[in-house]
């Protein structure tokens, strides 16, 4: 492994990304701070805009960053450089998950930050079940992306994590221990939410463990 | 003494296949040998789909062969392939650049991830080539994009250049720069270069060796001109009814009335004797282009072992 390898790439891909990466942290901020406002309607707007940018980071940078790589021909390129396969696929999937998870942790930070602020604690403890979940969709289409090298199936996966997002949050909310928890200014941390962050946080390790495998097993890379 | 020697002759070869395979749905690369030594221009020519950029590939670590060893620069792909990569220049005609960026942007990148990278050689080539390092890889044409790559590859300065078509789908005046250039590369010594390509003019050219390739097969490797001197284009009159002789390396490659052209691959300063008693007329006896002699060969071989 060839960390300073690792490192140019990773920077190329970051510097590759800017401009995106900039566009959906600017947006992920507005549309934390529209769920603040205090106007039930514009609150759900920003909701759905959070998910919404959430969802659009996810699928463009592993379009940009990945599978664009393939059918540009920019792949060949890299490859042709002093880069084993280990090299290129840490670099490249650090990459992705990063310019994912910088818009990720400015709206899950700003909007834990206004919950605290705001007195409304309880939702603290919802916060991290909705937002990992994102997080362990983004994650299924990483390696369906890695392993299937397909647009079509990627997408397929991310409408998948979209539809089951709506039921998520359905059965989440209808758990009478969450919707109270949701209004309460008391933090507390009942048995379904740390259930469901744990399951979450198993297949996000999973999914990252076989996005690497799946990748570094490459025979042929073109 | 016997290894010593072998090994020798193994350091001195700057790219050596032995019996590699590969297989995919459609297409079987089956048991290349060959090897190119250290300091040569070597061509490898073939019909679309023949299996040159696959074996390119192979030969880069970018494809795993099924079967059989590859070494380049004396090191196994397989077990070095980023070591390898660092004397390697490789070229493909389907290799892109980031679109967004620029010419200087890629030479800073590259330039990042070796330590041989030549500044002055790199302004060089920016000005032989007519390239500006504030291009936008996106507004670059075709002959732009190939010369800026290999900008790219030649400023590095590899010992071995491997050129998957290179010249294809270039004007003349691109063709020449960087057929030029690939010259001036050769003369330096201890630079290697693979140079594949369907179009034999420019392999001719420039190459020591020649490698033709047809279904995955190596079909014939030689020296360039003692392909050029074995080659021979024979035509002939002969009677009514007549039946050119069965003659290792001679073909019949068409006939019109009693006028016919036949190749001879095994010319050693006579004709056989079997051609003379068949009672003809030998009209002229040529030499053969290397292109009349990579077809006569391609459809040899193709007799041979209809697929």
């Amino acid at each position: 492994m060839n960390l300073q390898a690792i490192r140019i790439l990773f920077l190329k891909d970051l510097f590759l990304s800017r401009r995106h990466l900039f566009a959906y942290f600017a947006g992920g901020l507005v549309a934390s701070a529209l769920v603040c406002v205090p106007n039930a309607t514009l609150s759900f707007v920003g909701f759905i805009l959070v998910v919404t940018v959430a969802i659009a980071a996810g699928i463009h940078m592993i379009g940009t960053l990945l599978l664009a790589e393939t059918t540009d021909h920019t792949r060949l390129f890299v490859m042709s450089l002093p880069v084993s396969l280990l090299d290129y696929s840490i670099g490249k999937i650090s990459v992705v998950l990063t310019t994912y998870l910088i818009p990720w942790t400015a709206m899950f930070t700003s909007l834990m930050i206004v919950t605290v602020v705001s007195g409304k604690q309880g939702n603290a403890a919802v916060l991290p079940t909705i937002f990992l979940f994102l997080l362990a969709g983004f994650m299924l289409q990483l390696v369906t992306a890695v392993i299937s090298e397909s647009v079509g199936w990627t997408i397929c996966v991310m409408v998948g994590c979209n539809v089951g997002l709506n039921v998520f949050l359905m059965q989440l909310f209808a758990n009478p221990e969450v919707s109270e928890l949701s209004k309460s200014n008391v933090l507390t941390w009942p048995g379904v939410v740390l259930l469901t962050i744990s399951v979450e946080l198993l297949i996000i390790a999973v999914t990252l463990v076989m996005a690497f495998l799946f990748q570094t097993r490459k025979r042929d890379l073109i | 003494m016997t290894t010593k020697l072998e090994s020798e002759t193994e350091t001195e070869l700057a790219i050596s296949l032995q019996d590699v395979s590969k297989s995919y749905k459609h297409f079987k690369l089956r048991n290349i040998n060959f090897s190119v030594e250290r300091g040569t221009v070597a061509g490898l020519i073939g019909p679309n789909g023949a299996g040159k950029s696959t074996t390119m590939r192979i030969l880069m670590g970018l494809v795993q062969p099924d079967s059989g060893t590859v070494t380049a620069l004396g090191k196994s792909i397989s077990s070095s392939e980023a070591t390898a990569k660092q004397d390697i220049g490789y070229f493909s005609d389907d290799m892109r650049l980031y679109k967004p960026e620029s010419i200087g942007w890629h030479m800073q990148f590259v330039r990042s991830l070796y330590p041989t990278w030549d500044d002055a050689y790199a302004t060089q080539l920016l000005d032989r080539f007519g390239l500006i390092q504030q291009q936008i890889v996106k507004g670059l044409s075709h002959g732009q994009r190939v010369k800026a790559m290999l900008l790219l590859i030649l400023a590095r300065r590899p010992k071995l250049l491997i050129l998957d078509e290179p010249t294809n789908g270039l004007d003349p005046v691109a063709k020449h720069e960087i057929l030029t250039e690939l010259m001036r590369v050769v003369e330096d010594d201890s630079r290697t270069i693979l140079y594949s390509s369907h179009n034999t003019q420019d392999v001719e050219q420039i190459s020591d060796s020649i490698t033709f390739i047809d279904r995955g097969q190596v079909i014939a490797s030689s020296n360039r001109d003692a392909f050029l001197e074995k080659w021979k284009c024979i035509k002939l009159h002969a009677p009514e009814g007549w039946k050119a002789p069965i003659v290792d390396g001679l073909r019949l490659e068409s006939c019109h009335r009693n006028l016919h052209v036949l190749s001879f691959s095994q010319f050693g300063g006579e004709l056989p004797s079997e051609l003379h008693a068949t009672g003809v007329t030998i009209e002229s006896m040529e030499s053969m282009t290397l292109e009349e002699v990579f077809v006569s060969s391609v459809l040899r071989g193709r007799e041979e072992s209809p697929s």
